[in-house]
């Protein structure tokens, strides 16, 4: 039986073949998916904020850096490979623009390289990933593949 | 659920009663038909159970986004249906058939007009009823995932307090509308609104 697994805001989830993984409207926020093929175990992260030294507040899966530090032990029990681990991610959208003024902060764009950053400390590869732009995205994990299905509203939908 | 006192609830109504109001005028004079505006539930939703309040993460909704400055800041975002918006677009502009939101100028803008009536009417509200100076800025529009629409008001810069303001309203008068009202404070803002009545 296939079962998908939910991962909420500030969340993450682990799971094996045929489990699929899915997180509901990304806006600023990145989903990444860290998983091992050859074993087929994968998990995915809902990341708010790029890091938890900012802000500590709140639980630790929000933020880049701890959330991903999360999600590789939980993956390491159930018997990931760690040089097999590979990434893909998704989100990190500016969803509101207000009219004549360019936002100084950008948190879309420093969530995708925050994250970025830390899979690059973990060593992990990131193969593919769709970032930015204004709109916000659904996004499903298949295990047993490795694809990553991207849904939006209005800007069609695509696998990476 | 958050414990809230009767006192607080009565406050937190009262305030709604007093914006719908104010929302209500301003909504008929502009779009030149009487509008009706109802607050069936006024709620106080702790952070991290706003998903469940908003309901489908995936559902695509209008949302009007202003940040309100002043004493007790923070990020004010009032969420309609796509079709309900593409009503009002529709009449505010004199149209003959609903427009497309997502790519009509004309009706984004008229929409983000009717949402800076709508937001500072609350805002207003909150203003009348604390005593404490606020300002909204001009709003934002985007038509998406309510999600992502929310996560990304959510990151903006400064930190959210834990409970966020949930104002239902029911608009009568074009059509059946439902719509929702969020006052999302910056920390401390919640205390020095509703620290006024010493609640």
């Amino acid at each position: 039986m296939s079962n998908t697994i939910l991962v909420g805001m500030a969340d993450y989830k682990v799971g094996k073949t045929p489990d699929k993984l899915m997180t509901a409207g990304l806006g600023s926020c990145i989903g990444v998916c860290i998983y091992d093929l050859q074993s087929q175990i994968g998990g995915m992260a809902h990341i708010m904020l790029p890091s938890s030294r900012e802000m500590m507040k709140g639980n630790a899966a929000k933020y880049a850096d701890s959330c991903i530090e999360l999600l590789l032990e939980d993956l390491y029990k159930m018997g990931v490979s760690r040089i097999r681990l590979k990434a893909k991610m998704a989100g990190g959208a500016q969803m509101f623009t207000f009219a004549g003024k360019t936002p100084l902060l950008k948190i879309g764009e420093r969530n995708a390289e925050a994250v970025e950053q830390e899979l690059k400390k973990a060593g992990i590869p990131l193969l593919a990933y769709d970032v930015g732009g204004t709109f916000g995205r659904t996004i499903h994990f298949d295990i047993k593949t490795g694809d990553l299905y991207i849904k939006t509203i209005n800007h069609g939908e695509k696998v990476i | 659920m958050m414990e809230i006192s009767a006192i607080r609830l009565e406050a937190l109504k009262e305030i709604g009663n007093i914006g719908s109001g104010h929302a209500a005028t301003s909504l008929s004079n502009m779009l030149q038909t009487r509008i009706d505006m109802a607050v069936p539930k006024v709620w106080l939703v702790p952070l991290e159970r706003l998903p469940e309040a908003l309901g489908e993460m995936e559902a695509t909704k209008a949302a009007l986004y202003l940040k309100v400055e002043g004493d007790a800041p923070g990020k004010a975002i009032f969420v309609l249906s796509v079709e309900s918006a593409e009503i009002i677009a529709k009449t505010l502009l004199w149209m003959k058939e609903p427009p497309n939101i997502y790519i009509d100028e004309m009706a984004q803008s008229a929409l983000r007009e009717v949402g800076n009536i709508l937001v500072s009417s609350f805002v207003i509200a909150l203003t009348q009823f604390s005593g404490v100076m606020l300002q909204p800025s001009t709003p934002a529009l985007a038509v998406d995932m309510i999600g992502a629409m929310i996560d990304a008001v959510l990151l903006e810069e400064g930190k959210v307090d834990d409970s966020i303001l949930i104002i239902d309203t029911k608009l009568s008068g074009l059509d059946d509308m439902e719509g929702k009202f969020l006052f999302i404070p910056d920390e401390g803002s919640l205390d020095k609104l509703l620290g006024v009545f010493g609640i």
